[in-house]
């Protein structure tokens, strides 16, 4: 019986039905293990770029000195350790010049993950090291070189030490996250902090130990460490990498769930369609072998043992698809990771194993073992009924399938309810609208030529088969304009965030006085800035009266801590209001507007309460409104706003960003020795770093959209097949009676463009819902109607569905009639 | 031997029902060779499914050599049908994905036997065709084609050869090389014939006609 089956095999594939299925199965699979193998090996890439900001797997934080038998016995269990000191103290070259820095000392091991850098001149080409200055060397931070008038070579001071200046600082992988307060950079050996004297018991100083290992070892070790912690000491593991990037990349991940979500379901569709076809087709051929005496057993047999071997081929071909797609996806990336992503691991490729087995049971499955019913008698009337009896159950089936595997694979109902809402409604309103509309042709279609009234006659006959040829294409439609809608609005917004001119260089610390000088400055340099936010440094100290905790436990939770605000009488350029109202400009109420994530941390809403302490002042205010923050913008944010009478008679400095191209970095030197107070914080290689991984991801998803364009184009052509039968054979009689080759191509055309047609406009309207839905719930984006989506929807539809049906149909005129109908 | 007994087929029809066989009796011994003629749209076809197994009837009975096919399930019949029963059709119902080889194999395979290929090229040579055994039922006339139909009903040995209309597709003078071919290997394997026809000469041929007329059979 085997022969038979790969035979059978064999011979059918002439009949495109089974090409179809195999495409769609391997489609299924690659797009599904491809894009999960990705985004694995992706997190586990930035994972691991994420210990970079810790410059370690793990780091222990305290004020005061940290037992060494930890790092002695860190050692012994396999893990490799470094130390670091930071502590601020003057830096001075001779008696003339000296400055407030931010010192920080460090052994060689430093740095475990990620890299220094540094240049040979300050603001010069930057380079990477593995480990800080040498004894008796330090790095001063560029702007300390125009500040003290000093060079490479120079010698400076730290309290009784004296270091010789080998290079200009750059960037430490755990450069501090808050840039505010510390002065500018420099880097020592950790073994010459005896000789400066300057660090007493007392002093202002934070002690770090790092350690890195395997992640076991490292869990072990941090469990054992733990419970040894002490007040104001802390062990802190990786943070969430960058959160610029990662809300990136969390979208970038959203859209590649969903797509390979979609993926799942057209290919789904396109399996069952072309099973279908597939059984319609071999209903005669059960007829006979069961009339020779095959038992419903053995008709089972030979065709689940088929699908089995085409489930088997496709699965593999698809995994290899799979591992093809992240390879690719990968070579896109490798410049932009600095870290080697590691192996996958089997994971996605079981994934797509599981998808490949429950399309193939869920889809290809149901028509197939209805062949077993097939009738023998069909032997002698070919004109008997084909078994169809059970589809409503089948599409059941189907549904829940789709349901469960679209949210096994994307962990996110929303994102599954999204996409079955969209589904929904173009089946039920598809099916409804469908039926009436095809039933109204035949007053309109009447009167017209004799192409229209062929076509709308064809359309007519086959009624509710066309309903559903016109569900399933819109469904088709919808999610593929579903898919375009979501990538355009997320690189259009992931564009407008970062232009190429945004700003990359943050000034601090100007006083009031400056302000006006650098504005002109600035404007002279044809540097265009951000407008200057005045800065108010003070101390969060009760919430509704009631005073928070005095705690350094919790770094971002509930407790005194201090904070900057602003003052404005307009709402700053790209926040929104979420609740409240915005003050009246010179208000002189106490007032605040409050960010927020900060609000709900501070358990604050609208008409609280809350004081401050600024300097020994204190300041109270009644929450006036909260605001939503666009964090991605290289634009100052502040989580509290007052309004600007109520600050008047508090020290404030001001801030201000700008964009400085690779070029003109020279100007920073000019300007740090004309304004020796403001600190010039550079972000231009984090800003570049973003917007190439930002470039990346969407190539990686403009190609993902191209694979399920391919998937989509596969359910186009396996519901075209679906009815191509039964039009060839229509057709061919009508050449046989003479009708002319482009009345029958005119005929066509017009079927299976107004099928298309209205195709075309049920997916615009469904995908419209999903795309709202995905949007505000899944996305965490804004929703804008697009209106450039109802021509592009309802037109291609037209067209496509048009030509293919035509293309499918074309050997009915190139081909003589009775070949056609011989074969049929 | 086959004996049937007030065989009726009913089938609905736009509210009511339609009856198509009123109440068949009829007995066909061993080796005997029957016609069943009558106008088309009669029901001869009809009955032709039920006597073997192909379709259940609405009342009445068929007993093949002591087996009530109205008591075996549909998977019971498929396998009575394999051993005892061989079929010829007007439209020859070849496999197209298997080779005129594979065809008359088919039946065998499906038998469980051994050294299937040698039996089924014996037959094939028995009908004048073992230069074609690889070819595809396309690539074979219709000629051609019922002579593999032929190959494959008689490779199975079965006791009972139906045949509707096995020449309704065929031009006069290979319409009659088939039936003589027929016949031929009917007398050597000895087995019942029975065969819907509208060919006299064909008719004729046969030991006994019966005549269908609007579902009940009628005196010659
Ligand atoms: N399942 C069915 N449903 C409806 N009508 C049927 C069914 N089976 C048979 N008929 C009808 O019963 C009548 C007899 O059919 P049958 O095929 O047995 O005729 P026949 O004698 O073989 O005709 P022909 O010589 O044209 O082959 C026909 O009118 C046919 O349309
Ligand atoms: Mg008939």
């Amino acid at each position: 019986m085997s022969m038979t089956a790969t035979k059978m095999l064999a011979r059918d594939w002439r009949g495109g039905e089974l090409g179809v299925l195999v495409m769609a199965l391997v489609l299924a699979v690659g797009v599904v293990s491809g894009i999960s193998a990705f985004t694995t090996r992706l997190q586990n890439a930035l994972e691991q770029e994420s210990h970079r900001f810790l410059a370690a797997d793990l780091v222990v934080t305290s004020g005061r000195e940290l037992p060494l038998d930890w790092s002695r016995s860190a050692s012994e269990k396999g893990l490799q350790h470094a130390l670091t000191l930071q502590f601020p103290s003057m830096v001075y070259v001779g008696e003339e010049s000296m400055a407030l820095a931010s010192v920080k000392a460090v052994t060689d091991g430093y740095p475990m993950r990620g890299e220094i850098t540094y240049s040979t001149e300050p603001f010069g080409a930057v380079r990477s090291a593995d480990t800080g200055p040498g004894k008796g060397e330090v790095w001063l931070d560029s702007r300390l070189f125009a500040l003290l008038d000093v060079a490479v070579g120079d010698k400076v001071t730290i309290g009784d030490a004296q270091f010789s200046v080998a290079a200009a600082a750059r960037t430490e992988p755990d450069q501090a996250a808050s840039f505010y307060g510390y002065g500018p950079r420099v880097l020592m050996h950790y073994d010459d902090i005896p000789a400066t004297g300057v660090v007493q018991p007392g002093s202002r100083v934070e002690y770090r130990q790092l350690y890195a290992g395997e992640t076991a070892a490292i869990g072990e070790f941090q469990q054992w460490l733990e419970p040894q912690l002490r007040d104001g000491q802390r062990a802190v593991t990786v943070d969430e990498g960058q959160p610029r990037i990662g809300s990136a990349l969390d979208r970038a991940e959203s859209f590649l769930l969903l797509a390979g979500s979609l993926a799942v379901v057209l290919a789904g569709v396109a399996v069952a369609l072309a099973a279908r076809r597939f059984s319609e087709r071999h209903h005669d051929y059960v007829a006979i072998i069961k009339s020779l005496g095959a038992t419903s057993g053995t008709v089972n047999r030979l065709y689940g043992s088929s699908l089995m071997l085409l489930g088997v081929i496709a699965t593999a071909l698809g995994c290899l698809m799979g591992w093809g797609i992240q390879a690719l996806f990968f070579s896109l990336f490798a410049e932009q990771l600095p870290i080697q992503p590691g192996p996958s691991g089997v994971r996605p490729y079981a994934i797509g194993a599981v998808t490949s087995l429950t399309c193939l049971f869920c889809f290809a499955w149901p028509p197939l073992r209805r062949l077993a019913h097939a009738s023998p008698l069909r032997v002698l009337r070919r004109d008997l009924p084909m078994e169809n009896r059970q589809a409503i159950y089948d599409y059941v089936l189907g549904l829940v399938a789709v349901t469960l595997l679209m949210w096994w694979y994307s962990g996110d109902w929303k994102l599954t309810l999204a996409v079955l809402a969209g589904l929904g409604l173009t089946a039920g309103l598809g099916f409804c609208l469908a039926l009436t509309l095809l039933r109204g042709g035949r007053l309109v279609g009447m009167s017209a030529g004799s192409i229209w009234r062929l076509a709308l006659a064809g359309l007519q006959r086959r009624g509710t088969a066309n309903a559903l040829q016109v569900v399933i294409f819109a469904m088709a439609i919808m999610m593929l304009l579903v898919l375009l809608l979501v990538r355009t609005s997320l690189i259009d917004e992931w564009q407008a965030q970062l232009p190429s001119d945004a700003p990359n260089h943050f000034m601090i610390n100007i006083g009031p006085e400056d302000v006006q000088a650098i504005e002109q400055t600035l404007r002279a340099e044809n540097i265009t800035s951000e407008p200057f936010f005045p800065m108010i440094r003070g101390r969060i100290m009760t919430v509704k009266g009631e005073e928070l905790p005095v705690t350094d436990d919790v770094e971002e939770g509930r407790r005194q801590r201090e904070i900057n605000f602003t003052w404005s009488d307009t709402l700053p350029h790209e926040n929104r209001l979420v609740a409240g109202e915005w003050w009246q400009p010179g208000t002189e109420e106490a007032l605040v507007s409050l960010e927020e994530e900060f609000a709900a941390r501070m358990g604050l809403t609208v008409g609280d309460s809350v004081s401050f302490l600024v300097g020994s002042a204190p300041l109270e205010a009644r929450v006036a409104s909260i605001r939503q923050l666009q964090w991605q913008s290289m634009r100052p944010n502040f989580f509290l706003v007052f309004p600007p009478r109520l600050l008047v008679d508090y020290p404030a400095t001001f801030m201000t960003s700008f964009h400085l191209d690779e070029a003109d970095k020279g100007f920073l030197n000019r300007f740090i020795r004309r304004f020796p107070t403001v600190t010039v914080i550079e972000m231009d290689i984090v800003v570049e770093q973003i917007r190439t991984i930002i470039n990346q991801v969407s190539a990686a998803i403009n190609l993902v959209l191209v694979v399920i364009l391919a998937a989509g184009a596969l359910v186009l052509i396996a519901g075209v097949q679906a009815s191509v039968d039964a039009r060839v054979h229509e057709s061919a009689i009508l050449r046989a009676l003479g009708a002319s080759r482009r009345l029958i191509l005119g005929g066509l055309l017009i079927e299976f463009a107004t099928l298309g047609l209205f195709a075309g406009t049920l997916a615009t309207l469904a995908a419209e819902l999903s795309v709202y839905i995905l949007q505000t719930m899944v996305m965490d984006m804004n929703y804008v109607p697009t209106p450039w989506l109802w021509p592009v929807g309802v037109f291609s539809g037209a067209l496509v569905i048009g030509a293919l049906g035509v293309f499918s149909c074309r050997r009915v005129v190139s081909t003589p009639p009775v070949t056609v109908l011989r074969e049929l | 031997m086959i004996k049937c007994d007030n065989l009726q087929k009913r089938v609905p029809m736009a509210g009511a029902e339609l009856a198509i066989l009123k109440g068949i009796t009829l007995e066909i011994k061993s080796g005997e060779s029957v016609a069943i003629i009558g106008a088309s749209g009669s029901g001869k076809s009809t009955l032709l499914g039920l006597l073997a197994g192909l379709d259940e009837a609405t009342a009445g009975s068929v007993v093949i050599d002591g087996t009530d096919l109205g008591a075996l399930s549909e998977d019971e019949r498929a396998r009575f049908r394999g051993q005892h029963i061989g079929f010829v059709f007007q439209s020859f119902q070849l496999l197209p994905a298997l080779t005129a080889l594979e065809n008359v194999m088919l039946p065998l395979e499906l038998q469980g036997q051994n050294n299937v290929e040698e039996q089924a090229r014996h037959y094939l040579q028995r009908v004048g065709l073992q230069a074609r055994t690889g070819h595809y039922p396309l690539q074979l006339s219709g000629g051609e084609q019922q002579r593999v139909a032929l190959a494959r009903a008689f490779a199975s040995k079965p006791a009972i050869l139906f045949a509707d209309e096995p020449t309704g597709n065929l031009d006069t003078t290979t319409g009659e090389y088939i039936i003589d071919l027929l016949f031929e290997l009917n007398r050597e394997e000895g087995t019942t014939l029975v065969l819907v026809t509208h060919d006299q000469v064909l008719a004729d041929l046969c030991q006994r006609r019966l005549r269908l007329d609007g579902g009940a059979l009628v005196q010659e």
